[in-house]
């Protein structure tokens, strides 16, 4: 490794965790590095949303935030959770999801529009969840399940 | 991407100094939405990025002035302003402009400092600024300068910036009675970057109409201003004497007929917008 590399100190999905980076790695580059996959590079280009981390609270683009503005922070994943809460299961009832490339991201982002919005409708959650993709089509029944997720107790 | 090197001052003032007076290979970044997808595209290679992201807190705040305009320090990002009460208050065009710019992720991190000083004639936040008459204040180790939005941008994905110098705040004057609307024109999705963006704010006595992402930068559309009481003739006018520059978003022709059209639809909507 070069001179570039550098420490950094997080906390990632409750653990107290460092790491050695390089300046130019990205959130992803550093989540593989340490076997998270639910956070893929897709478009690469912030459109998509699959790469979606939650970095202090804050939904960010994991592919184009560098690994470096981590230092510091606390790193949320789709790894982070201990079975499944409100919003993945409404997503497996109202079959929001085909391939599943996707669904990290829109769970992620769902549970942010959920946290700003409890009570939804159309408009709000397409808005919302208009920077994720999902190439299978499934838009329809994601927007159910955003609907279904936010009638049912929170887990 | 390739390695280079992070410095991460503590002030704003350091990290003015931390640019070179003239080397493009050292450059701000402050959320990095823009320029890392410049260094993926490989189209730029920084040498040393200074992070702007350790500065004093004060440069993200957005605060109501005592004429009741908008101080907002460069470092406040785009979901701060969307939800900003004094915003909506004092410039509402800003808020209902934010809901359909990029997307969530991209709003909860990129700056309006970085929004303006990256000049990609082909954005949404611009054109509205320069339209509520909008300054941005600069630091630089020759010291402060204050610069109209409007003068900001000098081509294409360029600025009057000098290589070391640093957006600090932007100031938005009191719009009194004044009325304003921006409407943007999307050919794939609503949140797309625009095919064409047009900007109005309307005063008793005038009109500033301003373009984007139909020319090579954000720019006042005069002709149609001169004739900003018939919304038709003002459109017409604008059609007829603006510089397209087409893109893949559109041809010339194209963008010339949305012209010709949105011109009308924003003035209508400017007058019909609460003040």
């Amino acid at each position: 490794m070069s001179e570039t590399v550098r420490t950094i100190r997080f906390t990632l999905n409750g653990e107290t965790r460092t790491a050695q980076i390089e300046p130019h790695w990205n959130l992803v580059d550093l989540l593989t590095r340490l076997d998270l996959f639910g956070a893929r590079e897709s478009c690469a280009q912030g459109l998509c949303g699959c790469c979606t981390v939650i970095v202090d609270g804050t939904a960010v683009s994991g592919c184009l935030h560098l690994a470096a503005f981590a230092d510091g922070a606390t790193l949320s994943t789709i790894e982070d959770s201990h079975g499944l809460d409100a919003v993945q299961q409404a997503f497996i009832d109202t079959g929001a999801l085909q391939c599943g490339f996707c669904t990290p991201g829109f769970i992620l982002m769902t549970r942010q529009l959920l946290a700003a919005h409890p009570d939804p409708d159309d408009d709000t959650i397409r808005h919302y969840l208009a920077g994720n993709l999902c190439r299978c089509g499934a838009y329809a029944e994601i927007i159910e399940a955003v609907k279904l997720a936010a009638k049912r107790p929170k887990a | 991407m390739r390695a280079f090197e992070l410095v991460e001052p503590a002030t704003l003032r350091e990290a003015a100094a931390s640019l070179g007076a003239d080397d493009s290979t050292i450059r701000p970044i402050a959320g990095g939405t823009a320029i890392v997808l410049m260094m993926k595209a490989g189209v730029f290679r920084p040498e040393r990025l200074v992070s702007l992201r350790r500065i004093e807190r004060r440069h993200a705040a957005i605060e109501r002035t005592a004429e009741g305009g908008l101080h907002i320090g460069a470092m406040a990002t785009l979901t701060a302003l969307e939800h900003s009460a004094d915003i909506r208050a004092a410039a509402p065009v800003i808020a209902r402009m934010l809901r359909n710019h990029s997307n969530v992720r991209v709003r909860n991190v990129a700056t309006v400092g970085g929004n303006l000083a990256h000049a990609d004639p082909n954005m949404d936040m611009p054109p509205v600024l320069i339209a509520l008459g909008a300054r941005v204040t600069t630091i630089s180790s020759d010291g402060e300068r204050s610069i109209a939005v409007e003068d900001l941008p000098a081509g294409f994905y360029q600025t009057v910036l000098k290589p070391n110098e640093l957006i600090a705040a932007l100031e938005i004057p009191a719009q009194h009675a004044r009325r304003s609307a921006y409407l943007k024109c999307t050919t794939r999705a609503a949140h797309d970057w625009p095919t064409l963006g047009i900007a109005v704010s309307l005063g008793d006595n005038d009109a500033r109409i301003v373009i984007s992402a139909a020319t090579e930068r954000p720019m006042r559309l005069t002709a149609a201003e001169n004739e900003f009481r018939d919304p038709r003739k003002a459109a017409e006018a604008a059609a007829d004497t603006v510089k397209i520059m087409p893109d893949a978003r559109g041809s010339i022709p194209y963008k010339r007929q949305l012209v010709r059209v949105y011109v009308e639809r924003a003035l209508r909507a400017a007058m019909e917008a609460a003040s």
